[in-house]
């Protein structure tokens, strides 16, 4: 048992916070607008910087550009990052498609890629689903058809973040029809310039524009593009995804955005003074910063065992469910606090804190649906951590 | 980070589940409750002998020296069996003794509570049942080499069995002072035992001019505070360890009953509604057992973490007490009878809710360390 950091991690938290405090602009408060061309100048500025320190993907082998450094140090990075709420932070190449290549690709794939994504190169977007098919991935429909050296793929994909600015797409698709639904599925890399693909912008509930609809018509993509083997994409596709799920992000906002309320309540420019005056206030946020600690640290439980070569999938779904869950709690009285501040746009006149608390909750009404709902990671937690029979 | 137990924790874990399994059944838990105070001497003694009293206190004073990680890891057992027995009011005590007495008094009690000689409890709360120890009104006065107590305090667990009181009280109506009061069989001091949800025995304790030697005075004026303050954060840390032994083995039987209860042709547990419950039940216990690990680890470091110990306490507190009552869901009508055991979890639950600083408390002390 040991509850702090080691001297080295600690030593990386200080170097990337001292990174951060130069590359992000003084007024920074995040978090970064997908929709905004300077917001994504500076995620790719951030990125690079990152990526020459070495630290956008430590964990991956030496050779392809990492430093086997252990899933603490990732985790630690990823508070960091999240903490600032830093743009700069790629989840899709290095944290998913990265290591399901390490795992299932060819050493051929593995060069061609890799090193791109750990040099902060490449952007990858993730085309898992459809319109037809959110929880219940396994019924994805858009085909892939073998023709000589290509793959001619045709059908959607939705909800993907950053289609918009990708370079590349890992993506599901059937590749045959009459097996059973887990068993005819092929993961398979589509360039993003590819004739064919189309990229039609979706606005969330908070007016940004991070996700899309990616419409593919006969899209050619060459059969060396196929990751493991064909039809076993499904394995290849999830395993590396369970194994990267965690909620650190969300902890980490959390903690952020609770500091903030903290510091709102005790300025003495605060509009809402009720929030000084009410004793109800601080209990309420005391109650919030145990949920945080809580929530954090079942993520850094989550890491600890991957770090022992566990692979932790029910506490990794605790996680996530916990902290995607006091992140929004701690939104919500964020906003309640801010009273009929609360409700002000971002932008507006007289909003207080500008507008941010009102804009992140709407935001973050995604992440107890994203990355597998937490309805799934409760049976997930159910079934295959406590043993509960499916039937 | 190492969320790991060390070979010694393993080994304390493993040898506590072997005893407490046969020596915590929930019929001498239940035999307890119903008042049998032999039952609870027979238990004391055996764990006397495993030299449990002693893990903490240091080896100079005939202890084992162990952290209070180490505790906590024992204390988690403790509370999953419901082991009616005064481990945490022992081993608290002799941790503020062990911090905060003079050498001499250290010297005396400490190796006599290792050895199960004495038997210390704490007494703190008063008729308002605050926590607060600035709040403390029982007098004593002081003649010479003599302090002459008088006043009541409340829910001091295991008063009956205990031979001091760890009491504190205010020295000729001004400085605060934590005593250790002998109160075994002692004239002036007399015992009103409550029926108390913890299934334990729990009394007041009125002092009528009860004379006690001005030697056993441990700590006064802001040095009794900070004793007291840090008992009441090790209690709670303590309590916190406990109720995370309790929610896992809460959790335990729910998914045990529910993955064997047919309904509709089926386990009941197979049913969402039902495994999103223990799902969530289960992320509960776990937060409370990494809380209350991590609060018990700060205590092995210099001083302790107010931020840690307030943190475990609340979560405790709150996340058990509703894991227990969605268990009864859980149940159904099974678990709402009094021959079921749940409901003996629940109550201990509810009772630990309250000792050491209830979640307001510990709110409230957070919020001040979080400068609000
Ligand atoms: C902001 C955002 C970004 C995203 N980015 C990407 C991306 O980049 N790439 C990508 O491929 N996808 C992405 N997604 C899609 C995401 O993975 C899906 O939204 C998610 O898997 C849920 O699918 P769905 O939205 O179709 O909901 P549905 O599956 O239709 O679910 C609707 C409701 O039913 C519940 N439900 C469904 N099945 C069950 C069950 N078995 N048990 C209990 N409850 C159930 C769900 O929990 C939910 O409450 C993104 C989504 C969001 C919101």
């Amino acid at each position: 048992m040991r509850f702090d950091f080691t001297p080295e991690e600690k030593d990386f938290k200080r170097q990337l916070s001292s990174f951060l405090d130069d590359v992000l602009p003084a007024d920074w408060h995040g978090p970064a607008d997908e929709s905004r061309d300077d917001h994504w100048e500076l995620n790719q500025d951030i990125k690079k910087g990152l990526a020459q320190r070495g630290w956008l993907v430590m964990s991956w082998p030496k050779e392809y550009g990492g430093s086997d450094s252990s899933p603490m140090m990732n985790t630690i990075f990823a508070e960091e990052m999240a903490y600032r709420r830093a743009p700069g932070h790629d989840r899709f190449g290095t944290r998913m498609f990265g290591p399901t290549l390490l795992r299932f690709g060819t050493e051929e794939q593995r060069k061609k890629h890799l090193g791109s994504i750990a040099r902060g190169e490449i952007q990858w977007c993730q085309g898992y689903s459809e319109p037809n098919s959110g929880s219940d991935l396994a019924s994805l429909q858009t085909r892939a058809v073998a023709d000589g050296d290509t793959f001619v793929i045709t059908g959607a994909k939705i909800w993907t973040s950053l289609a918009h600015r990708a370079d590349m797409m890992f993506m599901l698709v059937r590749t045959d029809p009459e097996a059973a639904p887990h068993k005819g599925i092929s993961l398979i890399l589509v360039d993003m310039k590819s004739p064919g693909v189309e990229v039609l912008p979706i606005v969330n509930m908070a007016g940004v524009h991070s996700f899309n609809q990616v419409v593919f018509d006969n899209v050619r993509v060459p059969k060396s593009n196929l990751v493991g083997d064909l039809n076993d994409g499904w394995r290849a596709g999830m395993t590396v995804l369970n194994f990267e799920r965690s909620g650190i992000d969300y902890a980490a906002w959390a903690r952020a955005a609770l500091e903030e309320m903290v510091d709102y309540v005790k300025s003495d420019e605060a509009l809402v003074t009720s929030a000084k005056t009410d004793p109800t206030v601080r209990i309420k946020l005391a109650e919030l910063h145990m949920e945080v600690e809580a929530a954090r640290l079942m993520c850094y439980d989550v890491s600890y065992r991957q770090g022992k070569g566990e692979i932790p999938s029910s506490e990794a779904s605790m996680s996530k469910v916990a902290a995607s869950e006091v992140y929004l709690k701690v939104l919500d009285y964020g906003v309640e606090i801010l009273g009929m501040y609360g409700v002000l746009e971002p932008g507006s006149k007289q909003a207080e804190l500008q507008g941010r608390f009102f804009k992140m909750r709407l935001f973050y009404t995604s992440g107890p649906i994203l990355a597998g709902t937490n309805e799934i990671q409760k049976n997930i937690i159910a079934q295959r951590g406590l043993g509960l029979p499916r039937k | 980070m190492d969320f790991g137990l060390t070979e010694t924790q393993e080994l304390i874990r493993a040898s506590a589940r072997e005893f407490l399994q046969d020596r915590s059944k929930s019929d001498i838990v239940r035999a307890v409750a119903e008042g049998d105070n032999e039952a609870i001497t027979s238990l004391w003694n055996d764990i006397v002998d495993l030299g449990w009293p002693s893990l903490t206190i240091s080896e100079e004073h005939g202890g084992a020296g162990l952290s209070f990680s180490d505790l906590a890891v024992l204390l988690e057992e403790l509370g999953a069996s419901l082991a009616p027995t005064p481990l945490v009011e022992s081993s608290i005590s002799s941790w503020v003794i062990d911090r905060f007495a003079p050498d001499s008094l250290k010297s005396d009690l400490l190796p006599q509570i290792a050895n199960g000689d004495i038997l210390f409890t704490p007494a703190i709360v008063e008729q308002d049942a605050s926590w607060d120890p600035e709040s403390v009104k029982v007098a004593a006065t002081r003649s010479g080499s003599t302090l002459v107590a008088t006043g009541e305090k409340r829910f001091v667990a295991f008063a009956e069995q205990a031979t001091h009181a760890l009491t504190l009280v205010r020295i000729n109506n001004e400085e605060p002072a934590l005593v250790a009061i002998p109160i075994w069989k002692a004239d002036g001091v007399e015992q009103t035992p409550v029926a108390h949800a913890s299934g334990v025995p729990v009394s007041s304790l009125t002092f009528n001019e009860l004379e006690v030697p001005a030697g056993n005075i441990i700590a006064t004026g802001n040095k009794a505070i900070k004793a007291v303050e840090e008992l009441t954060a090790a209690g709670g840390v303590a309590r916190a360890a406990q109720l995370a032994g309790l929610g896992r083995a809460v959790v335990d039987a729910t998914v045990e009953y529910t993955a064997n209860r047919e309904q509709f042709g089926r386990p009941v547990g197979t049913f969402q509604a039902v495994q999103h419950h223990l799902a969530e039940m289960a992320i509960a216990a776990k937060q409370v057992n990494h809380l209350a690990h991590s609060a018990a680890w700060s205590f092995s470091q210099e001083g302790y973490s107010v931020v840690a110990a307030a943190q475990a306490k609340i979560a405790a507190s709150d996340k058990i007490a509703e894991l227990c009552w969605t268990a009864h869901q859980c149940h159904g009508a099974i678990g709402f009878t009094w021959q079921h055991d749940l409901h003996l979890y629940t109550r201990r639950a509810l009772a630990w809710k309250t000792d050491y600083g209830d979640s307001a408390f510990h709110k409230s002390k957070l919020a001040n360390a979080m400068g609000l």
